[in-house]
C-alpha cells in the first residue's frame, strides 16, 4: 500500500518533469493528440472528452537527482545526502513539473462543399514548475565563504518560476491540399497564480586583501515578481482560497493569449512529416501584483575608526540595508509561456486492405498497419532550450487498438522507454501513456516520469 | 472475440506495469534533520593610522582613541545560531615607537564585555607584526553577543619623538571567523 501511495505521489502530487509529451504527439486515435499538434491528422465527426477524466497528465524530472538520491531510507545521514546531491549538480541541472487536467474538450466537423473543417475546444487547468539548481547558494548556506577564498558566488543561479494557470483554447484543423492539413489553435490563459524570479544577476565574493583581512563585496540584481500571491500574506484579509482559485481559473485572474499552430504533411503516401509549435504566448500580469528586489552593491571593510577614514561606521545591517535595499513594488510585469516545438518524420509500411471503412487513417484507400518514426522536441526555458529526440514504433493491433513505443533521449534520460496504449469500445475511446517503464522497477531512482491517460467519447468520420 | 483479446491484452498490460513497479522505502522524515553547518569569515575592523597622526601642532598626542558602533552579533538569526566565534587581529607597526592597542566590547550600557590587549614595539627595519585569535563558545560567546559599541584605544610609549614629517604607520586588520549551526 505504501508503495502505491508513493508510485501515486510521484505522478499525481510531485508530478514532475518538463512536458515533451512524446507519446501522445501524433498518436492520432487519441482526440488530445490534437492539444500537441492542431494540425494532427485526426478526423471525426465529433467527440467529447468524459469531462475531468478525458486528459490527466502529469510529468516530473529532475536532471540531477533522484527522489531516492535524497530520501532513500537507506542509514545514510541526510545531510550526508544532500552534500553529495548539491556538489554533483550542476548549476544546469533543474527540476520541472507539469500537471494537466482538461475539465472539458470536444470537437466537432463542419461539413462544407470543398473541405470538412473539424473544430475542436475546451478548457484545460496547468500547474507549471521549473527551477534551476541554485547550486553556488546551497554551497554558501552548506559551508559558508570561508574555504571560498577567491570563488565568485554567482547570484544568477537563483532562478525559479511556478504558476497555475487555466487555458481556454478553441482550434481548428483542414486539409489545405489532399495531402497537408494545417491547423490552428487560439488560447486565453488566465493565471491563477504566478511567481517567477528568473532574470537575477549578481555575485558574492570574499578575496584576501592587504587592506583589511579580506576584500568582500556583494552586487545583486535579484528580482521576485508574484501575481495572484500576495493577498494571502495579509492576515487581516477575508481568505476564501476555493472561491480566489475558481474566479481566476474562469478569466478573473490575469489574462494572456496565445496560439498554436501545425501542420501534417504527405509528400507520398506512407511519408508523413508534421511539426507545430505549441503556446506561443504571454500573460500580463496588472493584478494583485506584488514584486520584491534586492539591487545595489556591497562593500564590507568592517568597523573602521574615524581616526583611520574619517567616519566612524555604525550597524553594518543598516548600511548593508542602505547599500542593497529590499523593495517592494507593485509594478506590472510580463511573463512569456513556456513555448514548444515538435516534429516529426514517420515511414509507414505493412499495408492492409480494410475489411470495412477505417477512419483513423487520412487516406482512406491505405491503411498501414506498422509505422517508425522519429520526433525532435525543444521547449523554451530560462536559459537553454530543452531538447528530446524520440524514435518510435507505432502499431495498429486490431482496428480498434492502438499501440506506439518510444525510445526518448532527453537530458534527463538516456534509457527513456514509453508505451502508449489506444483503444476504442464503440465510441468509447481509453487511452493511456506511460514512458520511463526501465524506472518503474524502483520508481523511486527515477530522474522522469510522465503519466497519461483519458476517456473520450468519438464518433469517427463515416464520409472518407 | 476479438473484444475479449483487446480486453486481454489491455488487462496484461496494467497488471505487468504494476507488478513490475516497485518503490524503495523512502523517508522523507529525514528532512526534519537538516543541519547546515557554514562557516562565514568577515572583516571586523581596520584602521591605518600614520605616524603624523600622532603630532598635532608640532606636540605628540599620546592617545588616539574612537568608538564605534558594531551590530556584528545583532539579528535574531545570528544571534540564535551563532556556535563558536574566532577573533582574528593583527597589529603592524612601521613607526619607530612602541604601541599598545585597547579594544573593548561593550554592551548597550557600556559595560566592558571582552578587552582586547596587543602591544607592539618600534619598527626597526624589519617586519614587525603581532597578532592575537580570541576564541568564543559557550558563557563568553553569549556575553559576546551582547556587544553593541566597540572601543579603539591606541597608547604610545614613550621613545624617540616623532614629527609631521615622520614615516610609518600602525596598521590593524582584524577578522570574524563564524561557526553557524542551522537545524
Amino acid at each position: 500500500m505504501k508503495k502505491i501511495l508513493i508510485v501515486f505521489n510521484l505522478f499525481l502530487a510531485v508530478n514532475c518533469f518538463s512536458q515533451n509529451k512524446q507519446i501522445l504527439y501524433n498518436f492520432t486515435s487519441v482526440p488530445q493528440s490534437l492539444l500537441t499538434n492542431p494540425g494532427s491528422d485526426f478526423k471525426y465527426d465529433w467527440y467529447i472528452g468524459v469531462p475531468l477524466l478525458s486528459g490527466i497528465s502529469a510529468n516530473a524530472g529532475s536532471t540531477g537527482v533522484s527522489a531516492y538520491d535524497l530520501f532513500a531510507n537507506n542509514g545514510v545521514d541526510f545531510n550526508i545526502k544532500l552534500r553529495n546531491a548539491v556538489f554533483s549538480t550542476t548549476r544546469k541541472d533543474h527540476v520541472a513539473i507539469n500537471q494537466q487536467l482538461e475539465i472539458f474538450n470536444g470537437g466537432v466537423k463542419i461539413e462544407r462543399q470543398d473541405e470538412d473543417i473539424y473544430v475542436s475546444f475546451g478548457m484545460y487547468q496547468e500547474f507549471d514548475v521549473f527551477g534551476y539548481a541554485p547550486k553556488d547558494l546551497a554551497i554558501l548556506a552548506l559551508d559558508g565563504n570561508r574555504d571560498y577564498l577567491g570563488k565568485i558566488f554567482n547570484l544568477g543561479d537563483l532562478n525559479l518560476k511556478a504558476e497555475s494557470l487555466s487555458v481556454f483554447h478553441l482550434g481548428f484543423h483542414k486539409n489545405i491540399s489532399k495531402n497537408f492539413i494545417f491547423g490552428a489553435r487560439a488560447k486565453i490563459y488566465s493565471s491563477i497564480f504566478n511567481v517567477s524570479s528568473t532574470k537575477n544577476s549578481g555575485y558574492v565574493y570574499t578575496i584576501p586583501s592587504s587592506t583589511g583581512i579580506y576584500e568582500q563585496q556583494i552586487y545583486s540584481q535579484l528580482q521576485l515578481n508574484t501575481s495572484g500571491v500576495a493577498r494571502y500574506n495579509d492576515e487581516n484579509a477575508d481568505i476564501d482560497v476555493a472561491k480566489d482559485v475558481t474566479n481566476r481559473a474562469f478569466l478573473g485572474g490575469n489574462l494572456g493569449l496565445g496560439f498554436d499552430a501545425g501542420f501534417t504533411y504527405y509528400p507520398k503516401k506512407n511519408i508523413q512529416l508534421t511539426a507545430s509549435m505549441i503556446d506561443i504566448g504571454f500573460i500580463r500580469h496588472s493584478k494583485e501584483v506584488e514584486n520584491y528586489s534586492l539591487k545595489g552593491l556591497f562593500n564590507y571593510r568592517g568597523v573602521v575608526p574615524s581616526f583611520s577614514s574619517g567616519q566612524s561606521v555604525d550597524n553594518i545591517f543598516q548600511e548593508f540595508q542602505e547599500a542593497i535595499p529590499l523593495e517592494t513594488l507593485n509594478s506590472k510585469y510580463t511573463t512569456w509561456r513556456p513555448a514548444k516545438f515538435n516534429s516529426s518524420v514517420q515511414f509507414s509500411f505493412d499495408e492492409e486492405r480494410p475489411e470495412d471503412c477505417d477512419c483513423l487513417n487520412q487516406n482512406a484507400e491505405t491503411i498501414f498497419r506498422s509505422a517508425l518514426g522519429a520526433q525532435l522536441f525543444m521547449m523554451t526555458t530560462p536559459r537553454i532550450p530543452l531538447i528530446a529526440f524520440t524514435t518510435y514504433y507505432r502499431r495498429k493491433v486490431f482496428k480498434s487498438l492502438d499501440l506506439k513505443a518510444t525510445y526518448t533521449l532527453d537530458p534527463y534520460s538516456f534509457k527513456n522507454i514509453g508505451f502508449g496504449l489506444s483503444s476504442n469500445f464503440g465510441p468509447i475511446n481509453f487511452y493511456v501513456l506511460a514512458d520511463n517503464l526501465l524506472e518503474y522497477s524502483d520508481v523511486t531512482k527515477a530522474n522522469s516520469l510522465s503519466f497519461q491517460l483519458g476517456l473520450n467519447v468519438i464518433f469517427k468520420n463515416r464520409r472518407n | 472475440m476479438k473484444l475479449l483479446t483487446i480486453k486481454r491484452i489491455l488487462g496484461l498490460a496494467v497488471l505487468l506495469l504494476i507488478s513490475i513497479s516497485c518503490a524503495s522505502d523512502l523517508d522523507f522524515e529525514q528532512v526534519n534533520t537538516l543541519k547546515l553547518e557554514p562557516v562565514v569569515v568577515t572583516n571586523l575592523a581596520y584602521f591605518d593610522a600614520k605616524a603624523s597622526q600622532f603630532v598635532v601642532n608640532g606636540a605628540e598626542r599620546n592617545v588616539i582613541f574612537d568608538a564605534s558602533t558594531i551590530q556584528i552579533f545583532d539579528g535574531s538569526f545570528f544571534r540564535q545560531r551563532l556556535k563558536k566565534v574566532e577573533l582574528f587581529f593583527e597589529l603592524q607597526n612601521t613607526i619607530n615607537r612602541a604601541y599598545s592597542l585597547n579594544v573593548l566590547f561593550l554592551d548597550n550600557d557600556n559595560q566592558p564585555l571582552h578587552a582586547l590587549n596587543l602591544a607592539i614595539p618600534s619598527y626597526t627595519g624589519t617586519e614587525n607584526k603581532t597578532t592575537k585569535t580570541d576564541i568564543f563558545e559557550g558563557v563568553q560567546l553569549d556575553l559576546l553577543k551582547r556587544t553593541t559599541n566597540i572601543t579603539f584605544e591606541i597608547v604610545m610609549r614613550p621613545g624617540g619623538a616623532l614629527t609631521d614629517s615622520s614615516l610609518g604607520s600602525l596598521k590593524l586588520r582584524s577578522s570574524v571567523t563564524a561557526y553557524l549551526v542551522v537545524e
